[in-house]
């Protein structure tokens, strides 16, 4: 019994191999555009779909596993952008300064917020968290001394101890964020505090019973998917460069919950994969189809038929593509 | 306190003059009853007698209309749990399981088990996310606590499998073994036995009554099953219509002419109807 104890948490730890794996793949892309088998642009939808993952990660842990919805998401991402910008540009701070006020401010506008509508369940919660997310639209679009209002607002590659990043070098850095949002994400679902979230989600009765208290749980996963949204945030502003206060609406919050839906709730690695059909496929694949690639609202379309497909007849998220796959191989290996 | 409760060295729980009623009817009746400390306690009647709601006022699911719940606690002092919220009960000593399971059918077996020590965790979250010693010495401490209980419940061979697709069987063992891991001083049991047969019921005494010496619990059981009631109970509360009937020995209460009445009574109900 000891032995199996043991081996099962080796087991454990080699899921971190297949995260470190996901942004080796990532980085690929770096030599294949050096090599000018791939545009920069390309780098720059990857890039993306890298900061969506990191977004979308937070949102699994909130929607997936402590079972609770916010339509507000985009709103606190995009604080986040706005902070960064601001104060790496505007107030020329040191990128680590600004990280930490940048995540810590909306952290707190998020306690507060939590801690109000956490009572809430339910249809409710979506409301009040899209109130919320349209709010801090509005603030970004009318607060324009900060924001640059529909002008928009600019920032540069991050500069991190006097070590400036490029294109290449910012999408590496995100590569790496990326396996430590993930290796980070599943030791929280793996702990007795993921657990605390899946108990709220599927027996309020059996937390009550245990000692789980659900308010400090649901705002603790609110902050959870805070704290990714607001480091998604900070990594779009110094990616894109640049950033309008339309971006932080619903549309956007939505694709989160597209991204979570289309990767597989539940499983920490899904985001990527859903962030991968949403963000990238229509940018790189889509797009290039003739005719329909170019009809406006294809990607809309192709995301809203993506989702009833996978609650249809693949509800667990196309990340379990990869299992059901291996047990095929398997299968038609070992023809057991 | 305006009056004083008398408790006996012996006593762990202390049921005053309950009574809670729903939409006019009265559920639970001014009920009183005391269990003592290692005892196997029974509660049982007919269909609808308001058992499971005397376990949800016992456990703060429900606020009684009346009534005083003591409850010796961990440190041996007694506590009005009325004063307590739901979730807090837990940390008194006192822990149960539901008539219709309440489980977390996308976790394993061992994860099922160690939600039951969640009060227990030091560690914080964000220890937990950076897998910081402690917080990775905690969990380690659980799961082998885990693995023994899983062991005495004879479902260690299930242990990473999940909660979802098993037998029922297993089900309410990793209920009870879930109970086990909050270091209970007091169980209280919503029909152990049911759904179980025959063989899985014998088995189910057995495992009760080594809890009962090996963990050092106090067992507090509703259940229709009366020849496990009658074999592991050392004293049974009779309840019908929310009215306490009688109290005593199983072979007193074989033997009560209430009780038979209520039985008896309560299937010639049905029949009438
Ligand atoms: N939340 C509630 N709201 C309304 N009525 C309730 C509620 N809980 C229990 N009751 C009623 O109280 C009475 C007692 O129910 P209870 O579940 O305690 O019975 P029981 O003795 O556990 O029965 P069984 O053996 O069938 O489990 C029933 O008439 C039931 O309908
Ligand atoms: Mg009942």
């Amino acid at each position: 019994m000891e032995k199996k104890l043991k081996s099962r948490f080796n087991l454990l730890e080699n899921v971190y191999i297949n995260y470190i794996l996901i942004g080796i793949l990532f980085l690929i892309a770096i030599p294949l555009n050096q090599a000018g088998i791939i545009g920069g642009s390309v780098l720059i939808t990857l890039g993306s779909v890298i900061l969506y993952s990191v977004v979308g990660i937070g949102m699994n842990i909130l929607l997936g596993y402590a079972g609770l919805i916010t339509l507000g998401g985009a709103g606190f991402m995009g604080l986040a952008a706005y902070l960064s910008a601001y104060f790496t540009r505007d107030l020329n701070m040191p990128f680590l300064f600004s990280l930490i006020f940048s995540v810590g401010i909306p952290i707190i506008i998020g306690i507060g917020i939590g801690l109000i509508s956490l009572r809430l369940g339910g249809y409710y919660l979506a409301i009040a968290t899209l109130g919320i997310g349209e709010v801090l639209k509005q603030v970004f679009i009318e607060y324009d001394v900060f924001t640059g209002g529909f002008s928009g607002k600019s920032a540069g590659y991050i500069n991190l101890f006097g070590l400036q990043f490029d294109r290449i070098g910012t999408y590496a850095l995100y590569a790496v964020i990326l396996i430590f949002a993930l290796i980070i994400g599943h030791n929280i679902v793996n702990s007795a505090t993921g657990r605390a979230f899946m108990t709220m989600r599927s027996s309020e009765a059996a937390a009550q019973a245990m000692g789980i208290r659900m308010l400090k749980y649901k705002v603790l996963a609110f902050v959870i998917a805070t704290i990714y949204s607001t480091i998604g945030g900070i990594m779009y502003m110094h990616l894109i460069k640049f950033s309008f206060p339309t971006t932080w609406g619903l549309g956007m919050s939505l694709n989160f919950l597209s991204i979570v839906v289309i990767g597989g709730m539940k499983a920490i690695a899904g985001p990527v994969v859903g962030a991968l059909f949403v963000i990238a496929f229509p940018d790189l694949v889509l797009k290039n189809i003739p005719i329909i690639g170019t009809s406006p609202g294809v990607a809309y379309i192709f995301n809203g038929v993506l989702i009833v497909v996978v609650l249809l007849f693949y509800n667990r998220g196309l990340i379990k593509i990869f299992t059901d796959a291996k047990v095929l191989i398997k299968k038609l290996i070992g023809g057991k | 306190m305006k009056d004083n409760p008398i408790f006996r060295n012996d006593m762990i729980l202390k049921i005053e003059d309950l009574s809670i009623s729903f939409g006019g009817i009265k559920a639970v009746d001014a009920v009183s009853f005391e269990v003592n400390e290692k005892e196997i306690y029974g509660l049982i009647g007919p269909n609808g007698a308001g058992k499971t709601t005397i376990f949800n006022i016992i456990t703060q699911f429900y606020k009684p209309d009346n009534g005083k719940v003591y409850f010796k606690d961990k440190d041996l002092k007694w506590k009005n749990l009325i004063d307590y919220k739901t979730h807090d009960v837990v940390k008194t000593g006192l822990i149960r399981t539901f008539q219709n399971l309440e489980l977390i059918q996308d976790l394993s077996l061992l994860d099922n088990l160690l939600v039951g020590s969640h009060t227990f965790y030091k560690s914080t979250a964000l220890e937990q996310a950076l897998r910081m010693p402690r917080a990775v010495k905690e969990e380690r401490k659980f799961r082998n606590k885990a693995m023994e209980i899983m062991k005495l419940l004879n479902i260690s061979d299930k242990a990473y499998e999940l909660v979802y697709g098993q037998p029922y069987g297993i089900l309410k063992k990793v209920e009870l073994g879930r109970t086990l891991m909050s270091e209970p001083r007091m169980i209280i049991l919503d029909e152990p036995a049911a759904g179980l047969n025959e063989r899985e019921t014998a088995e189910l005494a057995d495992i009760l009554k080594h809890i009962r010496t090996d963990y050092d619990t106090t067992i507090f059981l509703v259940e229709h099953d009366m020849g496990l009631v009658m074999d592991i109970c050392d004293r049974i509360c009779a309840i019908s219509f929310g009215e306490k009937l009688a109290e005593g020995t199983p072979a007193e209460i074989q033997n009560n002419s209430f009780v038979q009445e209520a039985y008896l009574g309560s299937e010639e109900g049905e029949l009438a109807e």
